[in-house]
Order: structure tokens, then C-alpha cells, then sequence
């Protein structure tokens, strides 16, 4: 039963342009690191599974936006229909770093009348000679915020795992929670379906329920 | 929630990381080995995605809740003017302009799902559902007549019949499929492969409704989606998915993204097209006079006789697909490059050369017996099942790419520097890329059909032949889609040539 997923959630990554928003996903979805990568065009799909536990398994579904501002009117489409979002910085780019609270407001505003879940993650850690944002400051702006902060690099694949799953594990903790919930029209977060066979756990009836209903 | 999407199968993930095309899919999934996904596939080697739409049996509970849902997404501002033509647009104008609306906004008030609504057309006619006709390809004559009645329908212009027209056309689909299906065998290899073209363009007489197809009913993607969700139920309910789903063409699609850029196409199609209309009522007089004009010209883009020179571009058939298409895609003057598709075109040329000629010689069986000592599990495994899933796999994926490529062209001319080309021009180099990719299915498919034939020889035909219909078919659809998905440029291209009308207007 190894395909049976519990839930869909999608994810969203956003950033500024160059701070490394594909190479992450690629290293993630891939598992390998792209060397060069033309800048991306309007979005992006990856997909993966992630077992958070075992045999419960999260299928991932990422949008990977363009970071140009020219683009900025495609990528907003796609913050609504996204129950998690990782926003990258480059700590080796200040500029990168002071528009995280840009970022967020625009979400804030187009992301209406749902909730992303938001990691920060500081990107390219590999490079910490060039560094030019703290781990110290950043974990002060994403605990304002209510966020996590996590420090990754794509080259060295470095977090690259525990960034998703951990935000992975805190949507699905709070989809547990009731906090989220799979709503009509929204597509965050989805129920997966399971077989018959596999209804063991009380979880896996009901979300299966929700499906049928 | 409006689709169930059920078990993703990593079946296929995992089939297709094992395939050793050396594609790199987004989909491959790293972290999630697990070999017993990769026995061979027994029980129905084809689940062919039947042509659009897809028709659900009535007792299908997730049908009326999937498209509802959808439809609320898409409901634009004008709910109820749909089948009124609105003058000076013309005839893909109307389309383009009111159809999707009052697709989702019919699916919105009547609270019922497309396919409910299909599934009524059908039964009221009398036609089998397409997936009734591909597999009981047998029944000839029945379905000819029925065709027959379905035609005459097709003619009916009232708002009705106009609704019914479109299933009729889809039905026509269908059926021109069905027909090839039960020509059976290596006829139906001869008849639907070279036809292949022909029953989308002009063989299939309903085929500029079809092209339309997805305006009117609902999203391309949406039936796409309900098919892919259709299936997934269906295998997660049979349990036995593992071998079922790695050639399914449906799932396939969309573990190469085919569906979400698809979606993403649509997205910007329909902005464009609310944008269009908004901009030319701002227009008066003169200038939109002339913008009619202009727009009518890059409609007939659209429409025309994009397959008209085929029988001549047959003889240049050998002409090399990556030289043409980069060629093709350098004239759009857009900064994208269509490596990924050329890549894994090429890569499944690559593997129909190494399997095609594989078991006949006798100094390739020893060498395939050697390799087998060496390799057990990589080399021989080319039985006539792995032909058809890799055929299957294969049509999925450069249909994808095919439309992640106009899904990242569309954002780069709305999205792009400044305009370097005329939309029309720009209309007339996706036509003819529209009608290359189209033709590589085709050919594809051939050879593929050709692989299958040589390797399964000693088959028997009851085996052989519903593997290699099940190829024609896939490709068939492919190039349908790939043609829906050039339909979506058309507001795109609009707003482009609305936007450099108005510019060169203001700075004269």
C-alpha cells in the first residue's frame, strides 16, 4: 500500500528572485542540485511524498513561484489555495532578508480568508563566509511572525529534508488539531483515499469519509 | 472538497524512475523506494484515459460533488448571457468569450456535475458512454448508426441543440475512435495510425467544436482531473493498483505536471479574457474598428486549416523534430527553450531504437542472454506489456511538457519584455508548433506501434491489438490536448495585440 497518502497538502515557495527558491525544490523533489537554472517563469509544480510517520504518508504538492516582480500577478494566484508556504532569504543577500516583511504582507493580503503556515528559511548556509544576515536577527523577524526559522543550503543539502517535513508535520498537526480543515473550494489541503483494506486507524476511516460524503 | 484525489501512486513514480529513460521527471520521488511496485503489469495492461470527457456512470457519488466545486472556482461575472452571441467577436470570439462562463456558471446554479449533465445528454440519445465503445470495440455496425443519429444532431443550432451539439461532437470523438478500435488489429494500427491526424482534423467533422470543446463544457483540466480522480478511485478501490496504474495515462499525465500547467494555462487564458473584454469596451470608434479587424485576423489563426498542408509535409517527416521546434520556438522570440520536451523526446526515440529490433536476430538473443547473466533484472525485459507502458508513459509526458512549454510561453508574452512580435505572428508560429508536436505523436505512436508489432510477433492478435489501439488511442487524445491547449493563446494573444494597438495609439 505503499501509494496511500493521508492528505494533499499544497505548498507554496516564495522569495525574492535568485535567493534559490527552485534549487531547494529540486534538491528535495529530485534529489540532486541544479548548477545553473534560468530564472523561473510565472510557477513551477513538484510533487513528492513524505512519510511523517510511518505509514502515514503526505503527498506535497509545490508551487514554485517566479521571484521576478514581473510575475508578481501569476504567483499571487496561487497563494489562496496554499495551506503552507516556505519564504526563502539568502543570507548572504541583505536586500533579500529586509523584504521577508514585504513578502509576508502581500501574502497577508492575498492569501485571504485562509492561513499559510510559513517557514523562513535562510538559504545557502553553505556560503556562510559571504553571510550577511545572523542566524540571531533572523530567528528574532521569524518569531515575530510566528514562524519557524531554518537555515538550508540546496548545494550541500543541508536541511533540505527537514525544512519540508518539519512544516509538513506542523500543517498535519494542526489539520489533527482541527485548527485546519479541508473546506469546499479550497484546495490546501485534500483527503486522500484510502481502500478498504487499510482502515485500521480511526483517521484514516474518517478522512475517507469525507471523501465519499 | 471537490475532487477525491485518492491513492497517488507511486507505482508509477517509481515505474517511471526505474524505466532508465534518463528523463528527469519532477516527479520522481527520491525517498520512497519500494520494489514490489515494480512487477509486471497482468491485469488489464490497458486503461486507456477514454476521450474527453469523461463520462461517469450515474451511480458515481463523486461526480456531482467534484464539478460543482470547480465551477464556484470559475464563475465569472456573466452568468446567465452565455449562448447569446456577442456581435463583432465572431465565431471563436463568442466561444472564447461567454462559453467558460456559462460552463461554470451552468455547473454552479444547477448544482450538478458536468459530466451528470453529459451523462443525461447521452443517455437521452442513446449513446454508449466512450469508455462502453473502446471496450466493446466489437459492436460495429450498432454504433455506426448510432452515429448516424448523433450527426444529425450535431447540425441543430438552437441553444439546446447547441448544448447537445457538443456532446454529439464529443460523442463524433469517440466514435472515431470507437471505429478505429474495431477495424481491429494491424488495420487498425494502418488505418488509425496514418489517420491519426485526420480523424482530429478533418476526419472528425465536428472537430472545430471539439477544439472548442473545453470552453464550452468546462475546463480542459477539469476533465482531465475527473478523469485522473476516476481512475484513482477505481484503483485504490481494486487494491491491486500496483500493476494497474503504470499505464494509465491520466495519472501519468499529471505526475509529469501535466494537469497543473494546464491549469495554469487556463489560469492565464481566462484573466486575459476578462482583460480583453474589459479593454475593448474601453475602446470607441475608429480604433476599434480597427481593432476588430486585427482580432479577426488572429482568430482565423485559430480556426484555419492549421493541417491543410499535411499530405505535402509527409515526405519531410524525417526531418529532425529538435531543429524544427527550437527553430519554431526562436521565432516566438520568448525566453524559454523547449530543451526539456526535445530531451525526453529523444530519450524515448533512444529507447524505441534499442527495444524495436531487440528479440528477432539470433546474435541479439545470445547477447540478450548474456546480458541477462550480467544484468538480470535491466536487460530482456522488453515484453510487449513494457512496450505499451513505456508507450503510454511516454505520450504523457511530452503531452506535458508539450503544455508546460505553452503554459510558460503564454506567461512570457504577458508576462515577457516588451513586445518584440506582432500577435499574429506569434499566432501563426504556434500553429505550426501545434501541428509539429501533433505530428510527432502521431509518428510516435507509429513507431511504437511498429516496436510492439516486431517484439510481440509471436503474440497473439487478441493481445497484441488492443496494446497497440490502446497507443493509437493515447495519442490520439495527446494531440487533442496539445490542440485545446493552442486554443488557450487565443486571449492571450489578444491582449497582446490590444495592449501594443493602444501603446502605438498613445505615442504617436
Amino acid at each position: 500500500m505503499e501509494a496511500i497518502w493521508l492528505y494533499q497538502f499544497r505548498l507554496i515557495v516564495i522569495g525574492d528572485s535568485t535567493v534559490g527558491k527552485s534549487c531547494l525544490i529540486r534538491r528535495f523533489t529530485e534529489g540532486r542540485f541544479a548548477q545553473v537554472s534560468d530564472p523561473t517563469v510565472g510557477v513551477d509544480f513538484f510533487s513528492r511524498l513524505v512519510e511523517i510517520e510511518p505509514g502515514k504518508r503526505i503527498k506535497l504538492q509545490i508551487w514554485d513561484t517566479a521571484g521576478q516582480e514581473r510575475f508578481r500577478s501569476i504567483t499571487r494566484a496561487y497563494y489562496r489555495n496554499s495551506v503552507g508556504g516556505l519564504l526563502l532569504f539568502d543570507i548572504t543577500n541583505r536586500r533579500s532578508f529586509q523584504n521577508v516583511h514585504e513578502w509576508l504582507e502581500e501574502t497577508k493580503v492575498h492569501v485571504q480568508p485562509y492561513q499559510i503556515v510559513f517557514v523562513l528559511v535562510g538559504h545557502k548556509c553553505d556560503l556562510d563566509t559571504q553571510r550577511q544576515v545572523t542566524r540571531h536577527e533572523a530567528e528574532k523577524v521569524a518569531a515575530g511572525y510566528g514562524m519557524k526559522y531554518i537555515e538550508t543550503s540546496a548545494r550541500d543539502a543541508i536541511n533540505v529534508e527537514k525544512a519540508f517535513t518539519d512544516l509538513t508535520r506542523e500543517i498535519y498537526e494542526l489539520v489533527k488539531k482541527g485548527e485546519i480543515t479541508i473546506q469546499e473550494g479550497w484546495e490546501g489541503v485534500k483527503s486522500g483515499f484510502v481502500p478498504n483494506v487499510v482502515h485500521s486507524s480511526e483517521e484514516v476511516v474518517k478522512s475517507d469519509r469525507r471523501c465519499l460524503c | 472538497m471537490s475532487e477525491n484525489d485518492g491513492v497517488k501512486n507511486m507505482a508509477t513514480g517509481e515505474e517511471t524512475a526505474s524505466l532508465e529513460s534518463g528523463n528527469s521527471g519532477p516527479d520522481k520521488q527520491p525517498h520512497s523506494a519500494d520494489p514490489s511496485a515494480k512487477q509486471d503489469s497482468e491485469s488489464e495492461p490497458i486503461a486507456p484515459t477514454r476521450k474527453r470527457p469523461e463520462i461517469k456512470p450515474p451511480s458515481e457519488p463523486v461526480t456531482s460533488e467534484v464539478l460543482p466545486d470547480e465551477g464556484l472556482k470559475s464563475v465569472g461575472k456573466d452568468p446567465v448571457s452565455k449562448e447569446v452571441p456577442q456581435t463583432g467577436w465572431g465565431y471563436w470570439g463568442n466561444w472564447g468569450k461567454s462559453l467558460l462562463s456559462s460552463a461554470s456558471a451552468t455547473v454552479a446554479t444547477v448544482g450538478q456535475g458536468i459530466s451528470n449533465v453529459i451523462e443525461k445528454a447521452e443517455s437521452s440519445l442513446g449513446i454508449p458512454s466512450p469508455t462502453e465503445i473502446s471496450s466493446e470495440a466489437q459492436n460495429t455496425e450498432e454504433t455506426n448508426v448510432k452515429a448516424g443519429s448523433i450527426y444529425k444532431e450535431d447540425g441543430n443550432t438552437s441553444p439546446m441543440g447547441a448544448a447537445l451539439g457538443v456532446f454529439s461532437t464529443i460523442s463524433m470523438a469517440v466514435q472515431s475512435t470507437g471505429k478505429s478500435v474495431i477495424s481491429g488489429g494491424l488495420d487498425a494500427l494502418e488505418f488509425i495510425g496514418k489517420k491519426t491526424m485526420d480523424v482530429i482534423a478533418e476526419g472528425d467533422p465536428g472537430f472545430k467544436k471539439t477544439k472548442g470543446l473545453m470552453n464550452r463544457n468546462s475546463t480542459l483540466s477539469q476533465v482531465l482531473r475527473e478523469a485522473k480522480d476516476k481512475e484513482e478511485l477505481r484503483t485504490a478501490n481494486k487494491v491491486s493498483m500496483d500493476t494497474d496504474k503504470k499505464a494509465h495515462y491520466g495519472l501519468l499525465f499529471d505526475e509529469f505536471q501535466g494537469l497543473s500547467h494546464l491549469e495554469a494555462l487556463e489560469m492565464l487564458s481566462r484573466e486575459s479574457e476578462i482583460k480583453a473584454k474589459s479593454l475593448t469596451n474601453s475602446l470607441s470608434g475608429e480604433e476599434l474598428e480597427n481593432l476588430k479587424h486585427e482580432l479577426e485576423q488572429l482568430k482565423e489563426a485559430f480556426s484555419l486549416a492549421e493541417f491543410s498542408d499535411e499530405e505535402e509535409d509527409e515526405k519531410k517527416e524525417d526531418e529532425d523534430f529538435t531543429t524544427e521546434i527550437t527553430e519554431l520556438f526562436s521565432q516566438l522570440h520568448v525566453s524559454t527553450r523547449p530543451d526539456k520536451l526535445t530531451k525526453a523526446r529523444n530519450t524515448v526515440h533512444e529507447w524505441i531504437r534499442m527495444s524495436s529490433s531487440k528479440p528477432l536476430t539470433k546474435e541479439e538473443e545470445e547477447e540478450g542472454k548474456q546480458v541477462e547473466l550480467e544484468n538480470p533484472e535491466q536487460e530482456d525485459k522488453k515484453t510487449i506489456e513494457d512496450i505499451h507502458a513505456f508507450a503510454i508513459q511516454s505520450l504523457a509526458e511530452l503531452t506535458a511538457y508539450s503544455i508546460e512549454m505553452f503554459h510558460k510561453t503564454a506567461a512570457l508574452i504577458l508576462h515577457g519584455q516588451k513586445q518584440e512580435m506582432t500577435a499574429l505572428k506569434r499566432s501563426k508560429t504556434l500553429s505550426q508548433m501545434t501541428v509539429l508536436l501533433c505530428k510527432e505523436l502521431s509518428s510516435m505512436s507509429k513507431e511504437f506501434a511498429t516496436c510492439l508489432t516486431t517484439v510481440g510477433v509471436k503474440e497473439k492478435a487478441d493481445v497484441l491489438n488492443p496494446l497497440i489501439t490502446g497507443v493509437f488511442l493515447e495519442a490520439s487524445n495527446s494531440a487533442s490536448y496539445v490542440q485545446d491547449a493552442f486554443q488557450l493563446f487565443l486571449p492571450v494573444l489578444e491582449i497582446s495585440l490590444i495592449q501594443s494597438q493602444i501603446e502605438s495609439s498613445q505615442s504617436p
